[in-house]
């Protein structure tokens, strides 16, 4: 097991350390000089080379890549050319509360999508299967935006028993920080929870049509156990697979779900720091993504090793 | 009964959501009357309370000699007070001046005479020295964006505590609006001195309110000062700005009630803020102007010579005529914006003492601008490729304009571009025809000069007549009103004879309010001004 993470950890730092090029070089490669963002309508020639010249911008790609490098590895991101702070201090206020909503909306999306894949399954073909697979849909279908649109003019506006936006963190008021994350909770989860509920329920048919199964059930084991305890630990793997891929539709739903409830998260950071050209904070948002993967990965592989025994032991003989 | 409420609030809810969908557009509605131009609301207000103010945008650092955003004069409107400032009729007012400031006979001397008894937000005096260093810092520090606002600023002298004097390199008319803008922000030396380069982190200056905090791409607070020679009129506790960038998400939350100003609110959204008696509307804007530039000269990039561009239109003046003549303002105004802006042909706001005021707009005329391109030889439909910013609004901007110009001949093919990219094609040279605009300045030199001047950087139709530049010069050295309005007339004539900007409109802004707001003052820079707010009693 040890030599089984120790090669996933490896792999993990070289995929880190491209990621980290392609992440530089492909900001680069944007149209639309941030210069010309900062230095705002009235820019001269002057200050657009005074700009360029106190970011380092004029300087070879490589020189500054090296330099980016360098700052990366002491745990320096530089400073955000928007506000001029530093871009660790952002990333430290900003990813908490993304990682918040984000563990948020997967415990809505496990809640409803796996209780709902099972219940899918158990009953499959009768209203309660239809329900499910229909709510299913809906939620692949309804995009964010809309979707959040709607939550706030139903629960905020109408209703008025939710506020329509805002963050309060958790430490300055735990209830009032929980009441400002339902909204966003539940339209980032929903659509998270339907594809959830569909591999779920696809899984614990595969697992239920087993001969394990039936012969646990020939054995006289109750239903609740069969389905409990062998069905739906089989069909784990498959959920804990899902769980990972999806965590970057999470977040790139999160981008939307921010910019509606206004919470000051990462994918709300993500979108400015494009539209200004913020390259500091672009490339460190875009690699402690990558890193948040990576580590996601990594997690799931050993997990995996965990839960399957066959997983380690096939990666330790080919390796 | 539980279901049928669930579904009649239903009923209500969606309709409003899909209209949120169609931003900014505005929609099949017919053309509203634009509300009352009120621009202060009068009633009594009461001390006490914190406000949650929408900003459309993240301002950029809180520095003034950096700083470039729009919204972030809008937060130093509360908390960075200037020389000058401008009253609801673009008039030029003593702010932390004492008067108006004394121009020498030959232009060069400016002389500017200072309140007393002013203390910054951290105590220390606003005085000569300060406003000095402060000028001095603007003139001289490399990265200044106001190094070309004082550009003919030589020097900046302390006559007596309360005074100061300006030598010019030549007459400057002007100063006394660049005064009034982040040029003419006093900020505090102590804090300057302590804070170095990153004073926007923590700014102090004189205003109502001084800085409390930032959370970067979130929010800005402010709190009433204590310090503020006028604190006795400033009732509100403190002002939370929200960056709330999509117009339809500030609407919702100021209907929510956890808004209690929102800027900007899209114009198919007024006519429901007006008609609900729970907000109140405050009207802004016209400074600023938009249009379509067309490229005719810029080959290779507004800091390069320019030459003729390669296209039908940037070949003939006639076919740029003819585009320009194909148009029609009105309907324009009447189409996507409700009939809610300013439609015009001149950079200067509508109300600007310098336009010539016999100057009337080309009405349009389809079978003129077909002649034209008759007479042009070039075979139609004569393609165009128009940039527009990528948004609903501009996208049905730039329909409109398709629809009228196919009339004429022209095969307008719409290009919808990110808005920093367009930018940098704009400055590059790289584009037939684009639809933007200018922010606008309370000075006409402002509106036309960089922008319509030879090598402007802003001048992205690469426009090079002498007859244009040495008429913004020479009236940005006069301070002779009446010359000063005949230059700019002369300038405006000229560039509207080469067709190369085809301007359209004067935005407005609408500054919705909760219905128990008041005192705030709204003018035509469009900047919510607080010092009088709060809650009305």
């Amino acid at each position: 097991m040890g030599w089984f993470v120790l090669r996933r950890t490896g792999a993990a730092l070289i995929v880190a350390l491209i990621a980290s090029v392609l992440v530089f070089f492909g900001v680069r490669a944007l149209p639309g000089d941030p210069a010309v963002v900062l230095a705002g309508e009235g820019a001269t020639p002057e200050l657009l080379a005074q700009i360029r010249h106190q970011y380092g911008l004029d300087r070879p790609l490589p020189v500054q890549y090296v330099d980016y490098l360098r700052q990366v590895l002491s745990g320096d991101f530089g400073r955000s050319t928007q506000d001029r702070l530093p871009v660790s201090q952002i990333l430290l206020e900003r990813l908490p509360i993304t990682l918040e909503l984000a563990l948020l909306a997967m415990l809505v999306a496990i809640v409803i999508g796996v209780g709902a894949g099972i219940v899918a399954a158990i009953r499959r073909g009768r209203a309660a299967d239809y329900v499910a697979t229909g709510f299913g849909l809906i939620g692949l279908s309804v995009p964010h935006f809309w979707l959040g649109l709607l939550a706030v003019l139903f629960f905020a506006v109408q209703l008025k028993i939710l506020p329509a936006s805002g963050y309060v963190p958790f430490s300055e008021d735990p209830g009032e920080n929980l009441r400002r994350m339902i909204l966003p909770a539940l339209v980032l989860g929903t659509g998270f929870a339907a594809v959830l509920m569909r591999q779920t329920r696809s899984a614990m048919l595969g697992q239920l049509a087993s001969d394990y199964v039936r012969t646990a059930r020939s054995k006289g084991l109750s239903g609740a156990r069969v389905v409990g305890v062998h069905a739906l630990r089989n069909s784990l793997t498959t959920v804990v697979t899902v769980l990972g891929l999806q965590l970057g539709a999470l977040i790139s739903g999160a981008v939307v779900t921010e910019q509606i409830f206004v919470i000051p998260g990462f994918g709300k950071l993500t979108i400015d720091a494009v539209l200004t050209r913020n390259y500091p904070v672009i490339q460190a948002v875009v690699l402690v993504t990558v890193i948040g993967y990576i580590v996601v990965n990594l997690l799931v592989d050993v997990t995996y090793g965990l839960l399957n025994p066959r997983v380690r032991l096939s990666g330790a003989r080919h390796g | 009964m539980r279901t049928r409420k669930f579904i009649a609030v239903l009923a209500m809810t969606v309709p409003i959501a899909l209209a949120g969908c169609s931003s900014g557009s505005g929609g099949a509605s017919p053309s509203i009357a634009p509300p009352a131009g009120a621009t202060f609301d009068a009633r009594p207000v009461k001390a006490g309370g914190t406000i949650n103010v929408a900003l459309s945008q993240d301002p950029d650092a809180l520095d003034p000699t950096t700083a470039n955003t729009f919204v972030g004069r809008e937060v130093f409107a509360s908390i960075c007070e200037k020389l000058y400032d401008i009253d609801e009729n673009l008039k030029i007012v003593p702010q932390l001046a004492a008067a108006a400031p004394e121009v020498s006979a030959d232009g060069k001397t400016v002389t500017i005479k200072l309140r007393t008894g002013v203390l910054f937000n951290d105590g220390t005096p606003m005085d000569a020295t300060a406003v000095k260093k402060t000028l001095d810092r603007n003139r001289t520090k490399a990265d200044s964006a106001r190094r070309s606002e004082l550009g003919a600023v030589s020097d900046v002298a302390v006559v007596d505590p309360s005074t100061v004097r300006l030598t010019l390199s030549r007459p400057f008319a002007p100063l006394a609006a660049q005064l009034a803008d982040r040029a003419g922000m006093i900020m505090s030396p102590a804090a300057l001195a302590a804070e170095g380069d990153n004073f926007g982190a923590k700014p102090v200056c004189v205003g109502p309110f001084s800085f409390v905090s930032r959370t970067s791409g979130s929010e800005i607070v402010v709190q009433k000062s204590d310090k503020y020679y006028n604190k006795d009129q400033v009732k509100l506790d403190k002002i939370v700005y929200k960056i709330i960038t999509d117009s339809n998400v500030r609407a919702a939350n100021l209907r929510s009630g956890d808004l209690q100003v929102a800027e900007r609110l899209a114009t198919n959204d007024v006519p429901a803020f007006q008609a609900d008696s729970k907000f109140k509307l405050l009207v802004g804007g016209g400074l600023s102007y938009q249009g379509i530039t067309l490229n005719a000269f810029n080959v290779a990039g507004t800091d390069k010579a320019p030459g003729t561009v390669n296209t039908p239109l940037g070949k003939s003046v006639q076919l740029r005529e003819a585009f320009e003549l194909s148009l029609d303002r009105d309907t324009i105004n009447k189409v996507v914006f409700n009939g809610l802006y300013e439609a015009d042909c001149n950079p200067l706001p509508m109300n600007s003492p310098y336009r010539d005021p016999a100057a009337t707009c080309t009405k349009r005329d389809v079978a003129k601008a077909k002649q034209l391109v008759a007479a042009s030889g070039v075979p139609t439909p004569i393609p165009v490729t128009l940039l527009i910013t990528a948004a609903p609004v501009n996208q049905r901007l730039g329909e409109v304009v398709q629809g009228m110009a196919k009339e004429a001949g022209f095969d307008v093919k719409l290009q919808p571009t990110e808005f920093v990219t367009s930018l940098d094609q704009a400055k590059s040279g790289k584009f037939d025809a684009i639809q933007v605009g200018w922010s606008g300045r309370v000075d006409p030199d402002g509106n036309v000069n960089d922008l319509i001047t030879t090598g402007g950087s802003n001048n992205y139709s690469g426009l090079h007549d002498p007859r244009i530049d040495d008429a913004i010069h020479q009236a940005a050295a006069t301070t002779d009103d009446t010359k000063r309005r005949e230059l700019y007339t002369t300038a405006i004539k000229a560039q509207q004879e080469q067709h190369c900007v085809i301007y359209l409109y004067h935005e407005r802004y609408f500054l919705g309010t909760a219905g128990d707001i008041a005192g705030i003052r709204y003018y035509a820079d469009g900047i919510p001004r607080f010092a009088t707010a709060g809650f009305a009693a």
